[in-house]
Formats: structure tokens, sequence, C-alpha cells
């Protein structure tokens, strides 16, 4: 689910902290790593995650890859929350409709 | 922090619903009876090995799944619970708990049957847990994403068309 996995990806600090910085900037691996306590490979797994989950997009600048901020990710996580909520509503409209006498567990004719 | 100024950012899911009977039912229903209606099998965390899931009817009752081996994965806790009236969630199904937000449902009723009005809220609390507030890392953490957050929402990409 893109929900999860937005939501997954933003869990771990050190990618917020890194997600946060690409907000301010688009930026490369190695000034990521500058910016953080954490190494270049540890920067290059955070930013694989992220961009599985559509948060952070990569563009090729010469040789290096700049990464930035993509809004998609979290318009996803919006668009998700509301389709559940639609579904789930209606699927209990149609069970609390069921048995207006409020009676649990008795048996209904059709 | 400044609270009020985040609050204005951000952007609830707010869903509205009449449903055909009283509300004193509509809030068993929606609580006890969570179970029989809750679309389990694509909105779990153990999908189609979930079997059922709760919502334990007290203020810091948990609200849970239960896997097809009685494994249990929380999904949040009840904050607020004042029946037939109005029901508050923590929610953080399939996240950790610091990221958890908040879903309130209240029940009115009107001439038709209820009104349920749902609102899933809290996108500011989707950072740091108040154990690690003080973290460095995480400072403007909460600003960023409900300025995000709020840029996302406003993007005429979301259509509601049902």
């Amino acid at each position: 689910m893109a929900y999860q996995a937005t939501l997954h990806a933003l869990a771990d600090p050190t990618r917020r902290a890194i997600f946060e910085a690409l907000q301010q900037e688009a930026s490369s691996v190695g000034r990521l790593a500058e910016q953080l306590p954490v190494s270049r490979p540890a920067v290059s797994q955070h930013l694989k995650v992220l961009k599985g989950a559509g948060l952070v997009t990569e563009r090729r600048d010469g040789a290096r890859r700049i990464y930035g901020v993509e809004l998609n990710g979290l318009v996803e996580l919006r668009r998700y929350l509301d389709g559940l909520w639609d579904g789930a509503l209606e699927a209990f409209r149609q069970e609390a409709e069921k048995k207006p006498s409020g009676r649990k567990g008795s048996r209904r004719g059709r | 922090m400044a609270v009020e100024k985040l609050s204005s950012y951000r952007e609830p899911v707010r869903k509205s619903i009449t449903v055909a009977c009283d509300s004193a039912h509509a809030f068993s229903v929606f609580t006890s009876g969570i179970a029989r209606w809750w679309p389990l099998a694509t909105h779990s965390i153990s999908t189609d090995r979930a079997r059922e899931c709760v919502i334990e009817p007290r203020v810091g009752g948990g609200v849970y799944e239960v896997r097809d081996d009685g494994e249990r994965f929380a999904w949040g806790r009840v904050l607020a619970w004042e029946p037939p009236v109005r029901l508050v969630l923590s929610w953080h199904a399939g996240m950790p708990a610091e990221l958890a937000q908040e879903v309130e449902v209240r029940f009115t009723p009107i001439a038709q049957g209820t009104r349920v009005d749902l609102e899933h809220r809290g996108w500011e609390a989707l950072g740091p847990g108040a154990g690690d507030a003080h973290k460095g890392y995480n400072a403007g953490w909460e600003s960023l994403f409900v300025k995000l957050f709020a840029a996302a929402c406003a993007q005429p990409t979301t259509q509601p068309s049902t």
C-alpha cells in the first residue's frame, strides 16, 4: 500500500532528516552524507527506500545523481486515506442498517 | 512549537454519512461490531490472514486486529469513549506507534437516523514521539510534514470523484 510505504519510509529518523534536507535543497548523496552523521552507503540505502515510497525523485546532472522531494508521495497518502474511509464507512452503513433493532447475534430474515 | 499555527495548515480527512438507525445502534456497530464491516482483507496488517478486529470499549482500550494464529497487531488506542455520541481513537495501523494520528467519530441523531461524522487528523503527529522530541534530528519535522502535506493536498490532482 502506498500509504504504508510512505509512513514506513518516514518512520525512520534518519530518513526523515534526509527528506527534510532535500526539502531545503535538492542534493547529491555526497552532500547529504556531509550534512548528516551518516555514511554515503547508508544515505544511498535510505534514498532507495524514500524513492520506493514515491517521496523522492532522482535526476542526473552529468555524472552525478541529484535527489529531490516528490510531493506526489504525500498526495498518494492522502488519497489512500480518503478512499479507505469511503469504503469502510459505506460497509459500516450497510452493516448498521441490517439490524435496526440493535440486537446483536440474532438471526435475521432476508 | 506553535501548535495553533500548525493546526491551521493541517488538512484532516473528513467524511460524513447518514445511516438509517438510531445513534446507539450506530455506535455499537461501529465499535463492538467493527469486525462485521471493516474491510479486513484489504485494510489490515495481516491481510488475508486477518481474522477479526477489536475496539475495546473503554478509554485506554486497545484497537487491534487478530491474525488467524491469534497474534494481535495494534492499530491504536481508545482516547475517548462516549457512547452513543463520540469516539476518539489514536491510529497507527501498520506503523510505529510514534506516528499515531487520531480518528474521531461523532454520532448525531437526525430525523432519518444518525449522521456519522468522521475526522482522521493529526498529521502533525507524524513526527517524533514524545520520547525523542528533543533530538535535533527531528527538529522542524513537524512543520515540514505539515507544510508539505498541506501543499500536496492543495494540488488539483486530488479529485473527489466517486
